[in-house]
């Protein structure tokens, strides 16, 4: 505490500088600070693919590495924060009277731009690929809007059904063939939902009177979760149903049972 | 009777005889708000059939508006503007009986115009508010502990989320400008009073009026909307609802009154040679934080008069069937709703940045930056609202845009981290309970921060959006951001409210409690959310189980620590260590008044030379 008040301004930036990074609080801060970093950049990204229901989707594997990558970006944050609060907590002054003033520093011109630049930079990074993953999605949407299966998803209260229009089905789960593109055509006949397909990491809400759209594609075998994520009533937490994805044969043998016709 | 000696020494207690107003409290209040709701009700229900929905929603809406009305008449709201307009103006002896003046704790039950008085109504008001929440949430929490829970039923579980929901957001709303806005910042800014001190008093009792209309929703059926009633479910919705519409809209009318007085009081009442970079940051925050309620609020009222309009009049505004539609309720809900956010994170957020100067003993941290950062999130706030419904199906092509300025506003809170840490660095922090929730809203602020950051982002909120996830997100910036703003205000300026120290241990053991419980419910929430569960659920898979049981054990925690807090409020109320009076050795104006703090603050208006945070020994 004691050195680096009377640090004069007559030597050399580089020489500050090397001063500055000599000193016993920036040293410890910067270890806490690195530590954190790396403990946020290993844990944090464990947390989501830890946590996160598996991947059916080619959304929700998008979504998983996003997480896994904002977590990152977060990472150094946390470490610059974290480290010098943590520095400071464990060189506190107790006792009941106030501890001697600190230096007196109002501010510092370099660390208020550097600051500024470096979370403007950050946040650039988290638009830049929020809106690269938005505009890929869209891509998918377009590519897919002539060959995609159309389902049409109706919430009502409180229970989910599916209609197949190609296909002349209709049911309360929802079957879908792997590596088909999927649209839906979520709309509501009463109060708002929100349609949520879990693992497939699409998610949408149903309106009344009008028709709001969602797509995918299936990419793994196995049974789903069907939501709803949008308070809807009495009964909001038992509106949910199953899903499966399964091969093109066995769907196409669901869809016969059900009295429908294969395209 | 202490509080008024070295005036009353000087001078009678001021008794203006055959006044009116002194034989108005809130009991006459009552009876008068009772006796208007009583005949509105009966006389409506002899004329319009309450059987009928729309029928029975105006005679409900009309009665609570009376009531409210009915209690300002009887407890002499009016009595003012009245004598005004007949040209009988009160005379100066009545004004001062108004404020207080000499009547001991009565004061505290009557429309009282002096801002310590208020500020103390507010502390009170907000804590039972807060106890209400807080118990709400405990019931909801005790339910979910496990799945199939049977504490509560569904019908009770909605109503209890929604009810939960509002009264925490209002109590938040208030928690640091009602109390320390009322009772500290005019003495911070060396004035007298505020700047309408009659307004002052109608903000709360109005608010005071709002409490019971609140709590009506209880015996009508509840309200199974959560606290953002969307259209159309709220049309659906029973009689309930129309409490919490009544609620919302004498709230709105008293935030904007509110708001209009403490902006006129910091713009017009600086004590002389405050300049605009010589004020407190404390205030700053407050009146940026009440600045940006004065546009936010009116939507929300706007929006409730509509929900009303269709549920007593079958407008139709939010109903497809008739050419309405709920994105129109979702959108004026959010433009209020996310400023409303910022509404209440920026007090607490300045109190941090009040305390942390006193406690570190070095100036604030580029004061310029920390100004800006407010800015920043003010200006932003207002452009953000459409994030909450990137997946409402509403105009998917704006996600891009709104994206963009969420994301932006991490700018300006970067600049509040900074001025935070630039503050500690080189300290040696004097660990009082205020400086530990310095560090408790840093974690807090930083968690509750981070995670917006991936709802911000579209592709993310397709899956975390009405997920558990965004539940804990916002608790982090709500409750551990700005309600331990709040909390760490309540201990720093305590000495000063009631002349005493808060208890000392039990605030530490509170505090720990308390930010140790909120760590193990949110974390297991996070991962419930980031599981799949969805929020607002009374029941959930068994796959969740261990997470929510996780939840349910912080929540104790936090309870636990909260009622100690409450007994430490209450017990040092009266019986803690006599403060000094300036135990924090701090350099802002409301230090220098003693204890009872006097009718009119200051002997002499003080002058201001420099700003209040000259800390420190000079680097030469």
């Amino acid at each position: 505490m004691s050195e680096h008040d009377n640090v004069d301004l007559k030597p050399t930036p580089g020489a500050r500088l090397t001063k500055f990074f000599k000193r016993s609080d920036v040293i410890q801060s910067t270890i806490f600070g690195v530590i954190i970093t790396l403990v946020f950049v290993i844990l944090g990204g464990k947390f989501y693919t830890q946590w996160m229901p598996t991947i059916m989707s080619t959304d929700m594997k998008a979504i998983e590495r996003l997480m896994v990558v904002f977590t990152w970006i977060a990472a150094p944050v946390c470490g610059v924060v974290l480290g010098i609060a943590l520095y400071t907590f464990l060189n506190r002054h107790s006792g009941d009277t106030p501890p001697p003033d600190g230096p007196a520093t109002r501010t510092n011109g370099p660390v208020v731009l550097g600051w500024s630049v470096v979370t403007s930079l950050l946040a650039l990074v988290a638009v830049i690929y929020g809106i690269t993953e938005m505009n890929s999605s869209s891509i998918a949407t377009a590519k897919h809007a002539e060959d995609a299966m159309v389902v049409n998803v109706v919430g009502n209260q409180w229970v989910w059904s599916f209609e197949y229009p190609e296909l002349g089905v209709q049911s309360h789960e929802l079957m879908l063939p792997v590596n088909r593109p999927v649209a839906f055509h979520v709309t509501s006949v009463d109060v708002n939902h929100s349609f949520w397909p879990v693992q497939l990491g699409v998610k949408v809400d149903a309106n009344k009177l009008a028709e709001t759209l969602a797509d995918t594609t299936p990419t793994k075998l196995g049974e789903f979760d069907v939501k709803c994520a949008e308070l809807c009533g009495l009964y909001h937490a038992y509106m949910e149903t199953t899903g499966e994805v399964m091969t093109k044969a066995d769907f196409d043998n669901w869809v016969i049972e059900q009295g429908g016709h294969t395209a | 009777m202490t509080t008024l000696d070295q005036h009353v020494g000087t001078r009678p207690i001021p008794n203006p005889k055959n006044s009116l107003i002194t034989r108005l409290n809130v009991g006459t209040g009552l009876i008068v708000g009772i006796i208007f709701a009583i005949a509105t009700y009966q006389g409506l229900a002899k004329v319009l059939d309450t059987s009928v929905y729309h029928l029975h929603n105006q005679v409900l809406l009309a009665t609570m508006f009376m009531w409210s009305i009915g209690f300002l008449v009887g407890i002499g709201a009016f009595i003012g503007p009245i004598r005004w307009l007949i040209g009988k103006d009160l005379t100066a002896e009545e004004q001062l009986y108004m404020a207080g003046d000499g009547q001991g704790i009565k004061r505290y039950f009557k429309y009282c115009t002096d801002h310590k008085v208020v500020g103390i109504q507010y502390l009170w008001g907000v804590i039972a508010m807060l106890a209400v929440g807080g118990i709400m949430a405990m019931m909801i929490r005790t339910n979910l502990a496990n799945p199939g829970g049977k504490f509560i039923t569904p019908s009770v579980y909605n109503s209890l989320v929604g009810l939960h929901g509002i009264t925490m957001i209002i109590a938040l709303i208030i928690v640091a400008t009602g109390p320390f806005g009322n009772f500290i910042m005019p003495i911070m800014i060396g004035a007298a009073d505020m700047a309408f001190p009659r307004l002052n008093a109608l903000s709360w009792w109005v608010l005071f009026t709002a409490i019971p209309v609140l709590c009506s929703a209880w015996f009508l059926g509840g309200i199974p909307t959560g606290w953002t009633a969307y259209a159309p479910l709220s049309v659906q919705a029973g009689p309930g609802m129309n409490a919490f519409i009544a609620a919302i809209i004498i709230f709105a009318v008293s935030t904007a009154v509110a708001g209009a007085n403490v902006t006129a009081t910091v713009v017009t009442m600086r004590a002389k040679g405050m300049t605009w970079n010589r004020v407190p940051i404390f205030v700053i925050g407050a009146t940026t934080s009440v600045a940006l309620a004065i546009p936010a609020f009116p939507t929300f009222m706007l929006s409730m008069i509509m929900t009303a309009m269709d549920r007593s009049f079958l407008t139709g505004f939010f109903d497809a069937n008739v050419g309405g539609t709920g994105w129109l309720y979702a959108h004026l809900f959010w433009i209020m709703g996310h400023p409303e956010v910022y509404v209440i994170l920026l007090p607490g957020v300045a109190i941090i940045m009040e305390v942390v100067p006193v406690f570190v003993r070095k100036p604030l941290f580029s004061y310029t930056a920390a100004i800006v950062g407010f800015a920043g999130i003010t200006g932003l706030s207002i452009l953000v609202w459409a994030h909450h419904m990137y997946i409402s199906g509403w105009m998917p092509m704006l996600n891009g845009p709104f994206m963009v300025t969420t994301e932006m506003i991490s700018v300006p809170t970067g600049l509040i981290f900074l001025v935070i840490l630039g503050t500690l660095w080189n300290g040696k922090p004097w660990l009082k309970v205020p400086m530990l929730g310095v560090y408790a809203f840093l974690w807090n602020m930083l968690v509750g921060g981070i995670t917006g950051l991936y709802l911000s982002d579209v592709p993310a909120d397709m899956y975390l959006h009405g997920s558990m996830y965004v539940t804990a997100h916002f608790h982090y910036t709500l409750m551990g951001a700005a309600l331990t703003g709040a909390v760490a205000g309540l201990s720093y300026w305590y000495p000063k409210m009631t002349g005493h120290m808060l208890h000392e241990r039990a605030s530490y053991i509170s505090f720990w409690l308390v930010q140790i419980g909120f760590q193990i419910l949110y974390l297991g929430m996070f991962i419930a959310g980031a599981e799949g569960q969805p929020r607002r659920v009374v029941d959930y898979a068994q796959q969740f189980a261990t997470s929510n049981m996780v939840s349910t054990i912080g929540a104790y925690s936090i309870g636990i620590g909260f009622i100690i807090l409450l007994w430490a409020v209450i017990h040092s109320w009266r019986h803690g260590k006599i403060a000094p009076m300036n135990p924090w050795g701090a350099k802002t104006l409301e230090w220098t008044v003693p204890y009872p703090v006097p009718l009119v603050n200051f002997d002499t208006p003080p002058v201001v030379t420099s700003d209040p945070y000259g800390y420190g020994r000079s680097a030469k």
